[in-house]
């Protein structure tokens, strides 16, 4: 058995829930996808920043989310950013979310049999349009991939999924979509015991990337 | 010292040429002749094969139209062991592709990536250029329907309708004549056939001297790519009044 | 608990019939406990051949990818298909390569020999040992259920309806007892010259 990769899943599936605290969402409807972060940059259990930035956008209808060990997290994204633009440039195309997805899976499968693999889990969110279909790649370190209607990352995984489950529809509006996402952030600040300085939000359709107003300073009532 | 520039690929003539190239292009324009139409439904290939002894065995694969990749062909005019070597080239350039990205490579970036090896053997010393054209017949969701040309100097284009190898002036023009806009792919099987049958030394066309190929879209959308089999070819010059009779020529 | 089989689950199996094959999998992808999507299948077509892959999801997905490679540019290089047994030998050497650093993956072959006309299954462990059957081979977290099920149900000869039934109830009730996979199903059942596809949607708990 190769000691390296065992140890990084043993070392990744039982000790670092630090990166749990980093939870990210998407969310598919009709014509869009929605992805979402939280703001809090962590350390231990200090909060170093509290408006972090934990999405790229890799080109014009493409957007990733990432989470995971310090470093290799931009680090990562960046290094994909910088080539998926290159593509752009070279092709005089943009690549469209499948196959950005592709790209990024290849890139973290290999390094996850290197010497350092990188410990990052994203979300891919995107808008195809050519097709005119609305994208969302789940992906974890290992570099699994599974094409969802919803997904998460971190805590967010046990909390938001079962809301999904019940609420969620491929062919909603954007306005349903932010509403069931204000549900699970909701949920979100009620359920976790530290605050992760609420959710940068993100839509990406026909018009490209934008971010959206997201008010988190409401009080959630607890249960 | 007669020949001072032309010994070399990559040293420029005193008035500008590189004549390996040239030279290339001129061992070319002996090979058959292959045409390429593009249809508003499909692209047709279509190429001359020269039948050199009745000893030659005759049913073995296509000699001059190639599957690149599931969603494009070429037609090849030139040294067939150079396009083998081309041809595998950019087979696996087009599965690398797939590979990375999970999706067929877009038409015009393989053709570039041929391109680019073949330039290649026109700049570095001590090597021959590729004694091979080609015609490229493709598809992909960006650009639709697609038809290229490539030379041994690595230059390529995207046309309507275009000719390369013996006669390939005289096929040019009578495409530019009978090429017409919108036209759908049976409409260009039936130019191609005519265009052949006019360059070709023979007056009389049969399937064993021509290869034919199609790349098209299903009734359910799908992309297909077909290389003819003899009936078929047999069936389109019996339509256009180009077939060899049998017994007339036999004796 | 850690090991790389059995993170992601999954299930998959394959049976012989009378002139006809059938193979099938489960649709679950999962991290540990937690169910992440219900629709990853895992089996995959190669012209006339079908691998089915269980094991590490990034595995599956890569393997499946590089046997794509492999495949097409056999096909295009020979202009014909490749046949079960060719294929069956590519696994096993293309695993083995990875000796010293496996893919973690468990395969199984499925398909009809074009030439003899006879069906032919196999499995392998991750390096590439092929194990040829007769009747049955299984893989996945769900194996242990799967040789009970597929020992109680199998039997020679079946014809492809009959082969349909007992592969699905084969499948079905073992992952049902299997925590890491299930959530239904695909089920190929293949024929001389017809292939049917067929997905069973099963438990979604």
């Amino acid at each position: 058995m190769p000691r390296i990769l065992l140890n990084l899943i043993v070392h990744h599936l039982h000790l670092s829930s630090a990166s749990k605290m980093e939870n990210l969402l998407g969310l598919t409807g009709k014509d869009f996808t929605i992805v979402a972060a939280s703001k809090a940059a962590m350390r231990g259990a200090t909060i170093l920043k509290a408006s972090d930035d934990k999405t790229r956008s890799l080109n014009k209808n493409t957007l990733m989310a990432f989470s995971g060990e310090a470093g290799d997290t931009v680090h990562f994204a960046e290094f994909v950013q910088a080539n998926i633009q290159l593509y752009s440039m070279r092709n005089d195309t943009e690549l469209g979310p499948p196959a950005v997805a592709s790209f990024v899976r290849g890139e973290l499968a290999r390094s996850l049999r290197s010497k350092k693999p990188y410990t990052v889990n994203l979300l891919l969110g995107g808008y195809d349009p050519i097709t005119k279909k609305p994208h969302l790649f789940w992906l974890d370190y290992l570099a699994s991939v599974a094409p969802l209607p919803y997904a998460a990352h971190g805590y967010a995984q046990y909390y938001c999924l079962s809301i999904l489950d019940k609420h969620h529809h491929p062919d909603i509006e954007l306005e349903q979509g932010l509403k069931i996402l204000r549900m699970c952030t909701d949920e979100l600040q009620r359920r976790l015991p530290i605050d992760f300085k609420g959710m940068l939000v993100k839509v990406i359709d026909k018009d490209g990337v934008r971010e959206i107003d997201w008010d988190s300073s409401k009080a959630v009532k607890s249960a | 010292m007669a020949r001072r520039y032309d010994s070399r690929t990559t040293i420029f003539s005193p008035e500008g040429r590189l004549y390996q190239v040239e030279y290339a292009l001129e061992a070319i324009s002996h090979a058959g002749t292959a045409i390429g139409i593009l249809a508003s439904d499909g692209i047709v290939l279509a190429a001359e094969r020269k039948v050199t002894s009745k000893l030659l065995e005759q049913d073995t694969s296509a000699e001059k139209l190639y599957t690149l990749n599931d969603n494009m062909i070429c037609a090849v005019a030139g040294m067939t062991a150079d396009a083998n070597i081309l041809i595998n080239y950019a087979r696996q350039a087009a599965q690398r592709y797939l590979l990375t990205y999970n999706e067929d490579i877009p038409c015009e970036q393989l053709v570039r990536r041929l391109c680019d090896l073949k330039q290649g053997y026109t700049q570095h010393g001590g090597l021959r250029p590729f004694g091979v054209s080609f015609i490229y017949a493709g598809y992909d969701p960006q650009r639709q329907f697609q038809l290229y040309q490539s030379n041994p100097s690595g230059n390529y284009g995207g046309w309507k309708a275009t000719s390369v190898g013996a006669n390939n002036a005289s096929a040019q023009s009578l495409l530019k004549q009978d090429y017409k806009e919108e036209c759908n792919l049976r409409e260009a099987c039936g130019l191609a056939v005519k265009v052949l049958s006019k360059t070709m030394d023979s007056t009389k066309l049969s399937s064993e001297k021509i290869e034919f190929a199609t790349v098209g879209k299903t009734k359910d959308g799908k992309i297909y790519h077909h290389l003819w089999g003899a009936d078929e070819i047999t069936v389109l010059l019996e339509e256009h009044g180009l077939a060899k009779k049998e017994d007339t020529e036999a004796g | 608990m850690s090991s790389p089989f059995s993170i992601n689950g999954g299930a998959c199996v394959a049976m012989v019939g009378k002139d006809c094959v059938a193979i099938a999998c489960d649709l679950r992808l999962g991290l540990q406990s937690l169910t992440v999507s219900n629709n990853f299948p895992k089996i995959f077509p190669y012209g006339d051949v079908y691998l089915g892959l269980t094991g590490l999801a990034t595995d599956v997905t890569t393997v499946a990818d590089l046997f794509r490679y492999k495949v097409n540019m056999y096909r295009l290089r020979e202009e014909r298909q490749i046949s079960p047994q060719t294929m069956a030998n590519l696994v096993s050497t293309s695993l083995y390569e990875k000796r010293f650093g496996p893919y973690f993956v468990s395969p199984v072959i499925a398909g009809i020999n074009h030439t003899t006309g006879k069906p032919f299954i196999c499995g392998f462990d991750s390096i590439g040992c092929i194990d040829f059957a007769k009747d049955f081979i299984v893989s996945g977290t769900a194996s242990d259920q799967l040789f009970g099920t597929c020992e109680g149900l199998w039997e020679p000869d079946m014809e492809p309806e009959d082969l349909f039934e007992t592969i699905s109830q084969a499948l079905l009730n073992a992952v049902d007892r299997d925590a890491l996979s299930g959530w239904g199903a695909y089920v190929y059942v293949i024929e001389k010259d017809k292939v049917t596809k067929r997905l069973l949607k099963g438990r979604q708990d």
